[in-house]
């Protein structure tokens, strides 16, 4: 099986649904000739052409309403923002028009909104943005967040194939630090459900994103203290997946949720409210969340470091949860 | 060609006034300084208009402005929720603009194109289940007003109450139906006030560079809510913004069915010909306040006496009984015949109940077996090269690793 990185993941996955579907077509900032300022669409635009992969003028809201005006019509737009965090530009559009379409009057909106979010990489306040919940919290989108390059593929298939507007955040930190051996055969992976990342009985870790990683490296130093962990990753934020959360929380009775974006409003308040909803009974433990914190995202390395949640952050508070 | 072109301007007059604030006894209004005297100006022959589409037009009309008068009476017997808005003395913009669209072509309505919704196909009864929060209504109670569409249909695009956003989205739909091998005409309107939202420029500016079928009008009815044009915008005419996106504009009497045809039109057949979007700008006054709630104090009121006097009904009808288009015998049957459609509109739309309750959760997202998808004008138009068939791995510099 070829070995590819998770940008190579999304590239894959986007080639053949442009392939499969001649309606799929992609539109934003550079990405035609240039390729995209991360290259995920490099060498599109010769093969498709460039009436499928269209340069637009530096406007987010008028290309999120070309998309969903050319989604109107029965194709199926692939926008991508240069940085994630430039999608605030384009917010009335996707939360007014995109988001509350099917329901007012019964117009479905299939546009994948995707683009490069997270920190880690020294982008400063303006290019390392996790603006999941501004979108989590608006019924009628779904926001999915894959931690691995095999996610990352299947789950920007079926993006496409999806007949809601999704919001499809890659991130940058993982583009090209991690590589997986994927299948030669076609595969999709169905948004809204979880993975359990690791197996484990003692406590478990919710997290998503470039966050899996420092969870699985925490749940290796555990391990090795007696510590089992269970580390389950939500690909999906909304819609979120409460079974696969309540399972995991009945398993281990104790809960961690760790994630990237900031705290106040993240996405750990919600997951707590569902493990309360769903298996307060079941805790033995206060659930613990571990996010970046309340600041921008800092330029400055050891900032930056300080801002993003760690590993050692993660054993520490595991440790202490365990002797619940 | 990135040429800017001269601004055509259909008008027979050109009013010449401002609204400027003053403070008078203690208290800052809003006065008119100009000419308010000038004779009313005849209706401009149509260059493209026959007899009958005059006629049809002129129909049109007539049932936009007694509906409204109906959706007044259904708001005071209290049947309308929340408030109604009206588009008195602009049914000429709405309706004749719309009328110049074929079935394929898009429009989305603003709040007070109501007439152009009636123009493209929605009987009357569907606004004023709307306004009513009926079941029956094309949004089953869960939007208001004009906010509705059809995708299937009729070719609309429910409008958003975000002034400005609609305009990137036709420009989108026109895109599509390129991608699909056909050039459409996608029409929606921009008040004075709404034209001040950056998304009107995003929006004019990839329709221009993309050089997508989007027939803008941009109708300035002189007030913004409350706000004159005076504290909107500082140039003369607003159809002087086109050049600066590379594309024509178009000054016409908002009032006068007959020009506001002709320029549609002519923006119509440029868009069917693929050589982009067209600004017409429609000057005209909004006749009532901004939503039925507001009783327009601050607009002075001898503007409201020069409008009136070109009213674009009354002045089409005339036009068209002195050119014997129309007798007085026919044209009091048109009117009993819109009289008698609307009143049974009403009593269906009254007689369509509320919404059940436990609907309220249901439709948020697009779920298995609830739409296809499906390519409106054909299939795409594929200049797909067949040589590399797969993706290159790229290893090249990029932005923040
Ligand atoms: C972006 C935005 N801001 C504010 C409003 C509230 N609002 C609704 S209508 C209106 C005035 C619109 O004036 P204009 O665009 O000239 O249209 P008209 O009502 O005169 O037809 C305002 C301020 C809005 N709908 N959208």
């Amino acid at each position: 099986m070829p070995t590819v990185t998770y940008l190579e993941a999304i590239r894959q996955g986007l080639w053949e649904e442009m392939e499969r579907d001649p309606a799929v077509f992609c539109i934003g900032e550079d990405i035609g000739i240039y390729g995209g300022a991360f290259k995920v669409t490099d060498g599109f635009i010769h093969h498709f052409g460039a009436e499928r992969v269209i340069d637009t003028p530096i406007a987010e809201s008028a290309i999120v309403g070309a998309a969903f005006g050319a989604a109107l019509t029965g194709m199926r737009p692939v926008v991508e923002f240069q940085f994630i965090d430039f999608i605030v530009c384009a917010f009335n559009q996707i939360t007014n028009m995109l988001a509350k379409s099917h329901y007012r009057w019964g117009a479905p909106a299939p546009v994948v909104l995707r683009g490069p979010c997270g920190g880690n990489v020294h982008g400063g306040p303006f290019h390392s943005q996790n603006p999941e919940m501004y979108f989590v919290h608006t019924p009628g989108l779904k926001v999915v967040a894959p931690g691995t390059a095999y996610d990352a593929k299947g789950l920007i298939k079926s993006a496409v194939r999806d007949n809601n507007p999704v919001i499809f955040l890659e991130h940058k930190y993982l583009y090209r630090r991690i590589k997986e051996e994927l299948p030669e055969e076609e595969y999709t992976v169905p948004l809204g459900k979880a993975r359990v990342a690791r197996g484990g009985g003692d406590l478990s870790i919710i997290t998503y994103a470039a966050m899996l990683h420092v969870a699985l490296e925490a749940a290796e130093i555990l391990a090795k203290e007696g510590i089992d962990v269970e580390v389950l990753d939500l690909r999906t934020l909304a819609p979120l997946d409460r079974e696969a959360i309540a399972a995991t929380v009945r398993k281990t009775s104790r809960a961690i949720i760790l994630h990237e974006d900031t705290k106040t409003g993240g996405i750990a308040g919600e997951v707590t409210a569902v493990i309360h909803e769903e298996c307060f009974d079941d805790l033995d433990g206060p659930v613990v969340r571990i996010a970046a914190l309340d600041t921008p995202v800092p330029f400055s390395p050891p900032l930056e470091e300080v801002f993003l949640p760690k590993v050692a952050d993660v054993v520490r508070e595991a440790r202490r949860l365990k002797t619940y | 060609m990135r040429n800017a072109q001269a601004i055509v301007d259909l008008r027979l007059e050109k009013p010449s006034f401002r609204v400027v604030e003053v403070v008078r006894d203690g208290e800052v209004r809003y006065e008119v300084r100009g000419k308010l005297d000038a004779p009313v100006p005849p209706i401009r022959e149509s260059k493209y208009l026959s007899k009958q589409q005059c006629v049809e037009i002129y129909r049109w009309m007539l049932l936009n402005r007694r509906m409204e008068q109906a959706l007044e009476n259904l708001y005071k017997q209290g049947q309308v929720v929340g408030g109604v808005y009206f588009g008195l003395g602009q049914e000429a913009c709405s309706c004749a603009s719309a009328y110049a669209l074929r079935k394929e072509d898009w429009l989305a309505p603003m709040i007070r194109n109501q007439g152009s919704l009636l123009v493209k196909g929605f009987p009357a009864r569907d606004i004023m289940m709307q306004y009513m929060a009926r079941a029956g209504s094309p949004t089953k109670g869960r939007d208001a007003s004009s906010h509705f569409g059809d995708i299937k249909e009729r070719n609309v695009c429910a409008p958003i109450s975000m002034l400005g956003d609609l305009i990137p989205v036709l420009a989108g739909v026109a895109l599509g139906a390129r991608m699909q091998g056909r050039n459409i005409a996608v029409m929606t309107y921009i008040g004075d006030g709404g034209q001040s939202t950056g998304v009107f420029h995003e929006g004019l500016n990839f329709a221009a560079v993309q050089k997508l079928g989007l027939v803008l009008i941009v109708e300035n009815n002189l007030w913004a809510y409350s706000t004159p044009t005076e504290m909107q915008f500082a140039v003369e005419d607003l159809a002087t913004r086109a050049p600066g996106y590379g594309v024509p504009g178009v000054i016409v009497d908002g009032t006068d069915a007959c020009q506001v045809y002709d320029a549609a039109h002519e923006a119509c057949e440029r868009a069917r010909r693929g050589e982009g979007p067209t600004l017409i700008e429609a000057k005209m006054m909004r006749m009532k306040g901004h939503a039925i709630h507001d009783a327009a104090g601050y607009v002075p009121r001898e503007l409201f006496e020069f409008w009136r006097k070109r009213d674009p009904i009354a002045r089409f009808e005339k036009y068209l009984l002195e050119k014997k288009w129309l007798t007085p015998a026919e044209n009091k049957k048109l009117i009993d015949d819109v009289e008698k459609e609307l009143e049974a509109d009403r009593e269906a739309a009254v007689a369509s109940p509320m919404p059940k309750p436990e609907t309220a959760a249901t439709g948020v997202y697009c779920e298995e077996g609830c739409h296809e998808i499906k390519l409106k004008y054909g299939p795409v138009k594929v200049a797909q090269r067949k040589d590399e068939g797969k993706p290159k791995e790229s290893e090249a510099a990029v932005h923040l690793r």
